[in-house]
């Protein structure tokens, strides 16, 4: 006859009552299944009128073929405050962020880049935020005391390192093309990477000088490719998007933020040259989900959400249309979001969703908890 | 130019604590407005005096009652001496305001004072109601026939042909007949003064008799534009500028005259391309931004907008904001006409609904839109200005003078 060791019943014991004591559905239950999340800004500032609206969608063909195989949220509401910074920070946070609009704090409480690393006890690697917007030096982590800087995410600022390299440039007339000059560009953003890159506007964590020569070796190759790329270099946007391949492809994180900026633009007066960056976004979301599908590390496995962090003005009653961001009319808040890939059911809703609902999506699919944010997962992604 | 105080009827009502007596987020910023008196255009001067006189004749009771809901508001967001010291609206204000979580509230409760004020402040003016021209102008570089021209408003208005002669300067002809004689800019300011007709232009016009109204070329600006992003970018290097509100308080405090020859326009110019809205950079922003400004401040009788063809943009530009693009880059200079078609089809939009928002050009505004080489232009305006069609430049330019009453 059969026998089992008491230790063999305990624990057959206690397999057989989980399931009884424990819910069914933890709130940011392990999904996981060595899934990822990149949440993508598609930013800088857009209105739906130049995006998801009948007349808007000639500029987003990328995002316009896609729609149909993820799940579209025609109704994603910013509450909170009409800055770049604050409205990022409350998409990685899940909750409406009120600091200093430049950038110049932490957003309050932890992000998900901590809580995702503390909880699941991950290395550096795992978690990365790829940022045009140069003044994002703090949004890798929060200002939570149990959490903060060893739990933060790797932060990159490629506008930042190109505004380096450019302004050497041109200080020390390098090139006779001056700016213009590919080459005598790409010298000098190698050797801000050479001289040390701490200090020009990013944080990369070192858990060893192995991986701080693999990060150099990573971000010079995406150098290359973008001083080379068939289109004279003049966006930061693009730079982001090389970078963030670069690192998808060298590290595979399993949460990474990309913040695309290049429609701020907008701020000039050149309704054309907004559009023209709305397209390049597009574009570029397009070229990342290629290099989902294609990357065997993100193939079948990886959801990404897509969303404008913040609009701008309307066209109607006030101050100067979509030059700026702070009317806080519809314009400026009504926002879209866009989910695809794994666990991602195809459709679309009207049903209002809001910014801070990201954080808790993210946590719900990488399988940690996000006890203080505000923010409910959207529980049509979190199959 | 130093500041002046303001004039002794505002004087006096700051003297007898008025400005005590409203909420201070709104009687801070206004506070903050008056303080640099002698820099303001007459209707902005005139604007002031005629609401806070309002205020200090009616009924106390009637005036608390107005602003009950925002001092509400006001108790919600935390207002308090301590957070909100009065008599001194800074950028630190406005951020305080932005960051409030009931700032969409507050803009709801501002919104409704003014719907409520606005009505019977534009009753005093109705009595001085004149009638008021706007030209837009297209520079003849645009790729486009009339047909897809103003676009936007079309629909509000009578597309009216016109009869060209070969090379004529259309917007020349318009103002002056083509004779040679006086503009209608020199006319209106003889008769209304100079900060009453405005010609704001991407180009240089050398147009007769400019001096004698307001006059802002974005190209006859361009030694001060360049003056200005020297020290802009001095300033940021010399100074660890930290960020844009760092900035911007230190863009305000900066003392840097000229761009033109009177103290109030001068001023206008600095803060025009300070703003930091690309009108140091792109020609047609510098047009839109300072005929809006123009329109808000001082409600001219006759404004003309003369767009250009703005340039392409050149390498690594957003990078380098203050710098002057000719020097850091060797790659020729290049015109973007299809961009600047784009950006004036939102432009003519944004001008007309900036107009339509002051009682002073309610009904009572002739528009022209029109475009140089283009036989066709668009009028928007009262149904009494009426143009035998086809039309000459001379035949339009008499037609309005005779609307104008010059």
């Amino acid at each position: 006859m059969f026998q089992w060791t008491k230790r063999q019943f305990v624990r057959l014991a206690g397999l057989a009552i989980a399931g009884r004591i424990a819910p069914r559905l933890l709130p940011g239950a392990p999904v996981d299944a060595g899934r990822k999340v990149i949440i993508v800004t598609f930013g800088g500032g857009v209105r739906y009128s130049e995006t998801f609206s009948p007349e808007g969608l000639r500029n987003i063909p990328a995002l316009a073929s896609l729609r149909p195989k993820g799940f579209f949220y025609s109704n994603c509401a910013n509450a909170g405050v009409l800055s770049h910074f604050n409205s990022s920070a409350s998409i990685l946070t899940g909750n409406w962020q009120r600091v200093d609009d430049f950038g110049f704090e932490r957003p309050a409480g932890a992000t998900i880049f901590e809580q995702f690393r503390k909880q699941r006890r991950l290395p550096s690697t795992q978690a990365w935020a790829i940022c045009t917007n140069k003044s994002f030096s703090l949004m890798n982590h929060g200002a939570a005391r149990d959490l903060g800087e060893p739990y933060g995410a790797n932060l990159v600022l490629p506008k930042q390192l190109l505004i380096e390299a450019v302004d050497e440039v041109v200080k020390q007339r390098a090139a006779p093309g001056g700016v213009a000059d590919r080459d005598a560009v790409l010298r000098q953003l190698e050797g801000v990477l050479n001289e040390g890159y701490e200090g020009i506007g990013w944080t990369i964590f070192k858990g060893s000088r192995d991986l701080d020569n693999t990060v150099r070796a990573t971000l010079t190759r995406s150098l290359v490719e973008y001083i080379n790329g068939p289109e004279l270099p003049s966006s930061g946007d693009e730079l982001t998007f090389f970078v963030t391949r670069e690192v998808m492809r060298e590290f595979g994180p399993r949460l990474l933020f990309v913040n695309f900026w290049d429609m701020d633009v907008a701020h000039w007066g050149s309704y054309s040259l907004y559009l023209q960056a709305v397209a390049r976004t597009d574009r570029l979301v397009g070229m990342l989900w290629e290099e989902i599908e294609t990357n065997p590390r993100y193939k079948g496995r990886t959801t990404l959400l897509v969303l404008p962090e913040l609009g701008r003005d309307g066209d109607v009653n006030t101050a100067n249309g979509f030059l700026n961001h702070r009317s806080g009319d519809a314009s400026c808040r009504n926002m879209w979001l866009l989910a695809l890939g794994a666990g991602v059911a195809r459709g679309e809703s009207d049903q209002p969703v809001r910014h801070i609902d990201v954080a808790s999506t993210a946590a719900g699919i990488l399988g940690f908890h996000n006890p203080e944010a505000a923010g409910k997962p959207l529980s049509r992604i979190l199959l | 130019m130093p500041a002046a105080a303001p004039s002794p009827l505002l004087q006096g009502l700051i003297d007898k604590g008025l400005f005590e007596r409203l909420p201070p987020t709104f009687s801070t910023f206004f506070f903050e407005r008056i303080r640099d008196w002698a820099l303001l255009f007459p209707a902005e001067q005139s604007y002031f005096e005629r609401l806070f006189g309002m205020f200090d004749r009616s009924e106390p009771e009637l005036v608390d009652q107005l602003f009950a809901p925002l001092r509400a508001v006001e108790a919600r967001m935390g207002v308090n001496p301590r957070t909100w010291p009065t008599r001194q609206f800074t950028l630190a204000n406005v951020d305080f305001l932005n960051r409030s979580p009931h700032y969409a509230e507050w803009r709801g409760v501002i919104g409704d004072i003014f719907s409520r004020i606005d009505p019977l402040l534009d009753q005093e003016l109705v009595q001085f109601a004149r009638p008021r021209l706007a030209i837009v102008t297209a520079p003849a570089e645009l790729p486009t026939g009339p047909d897809r021209m103003w676009t936007r408003l079309a629909a509000k208005g009578r597309r009216v042909p016109l009869r060209l002669d070969a090379g004529e300067d259309l917007l020349g002809s318009l103002l002056t007949g083509g004779a040679g004689g006086s503009s209608l800019l020199e006319l209106c300011a003889a008769r209304d003064g100079a900060g009453q007709a405005w010609l704001i232009e991407a180009g240089q016009r050398r147009a007769a008799g400019a001096g004698r109204y307001t006059h802002l070329s974005y190209e006859a600006l361009q030694p001060y534009r360049i003056r200005l992003m020297d020290e802009v970018r001095n300033m940021v290097q010399r100074e660890d500028i930290r960020g844009p509100r760092q900035l911007g308080e230190r863009l305000r405090a900066m003392s840097m005259p000229g761009g033109h020859a009177d103290g109030v326009v001068a001023d206008f110019v600095r803060t025009t391309l300070l703003n930091g809205n690309g009108t140091l950079l792109i020609n047609n922003t510098f047009v839109e931004w300072a005929s809006i400004q123009a329109v808000r401040r001082a409600r001219p009788t006759v404004l003309v907008s003369s767009f250009g063809v703005r340039n392409k943009v050149k390498p690594f530009s957003s990078l380098l904001i203050y710098a002057d693009q000719e020097k850091v880059t060797p790659v020729p200079t290049q015109t973007d006409t299809l961009g600047s078609y784009v950006d004036l089809e939102i432009f003519y939009q944004y001008l007309w609904q900036e107009f339509e928002k002051y009682v002073e050009y309610r009904g009572n505004t002739v528009y022209l839109f029109a475009g140089e080489g283009m036989d066709e232009m668009l009028v928007l305006g009262p149904a009494e200005f009426s143009l035998r069609t086809p039309a000459a430049p001379r035949d339009v330019h008499a037609a309005l003078k005779g609307w104008l009453k010059l």
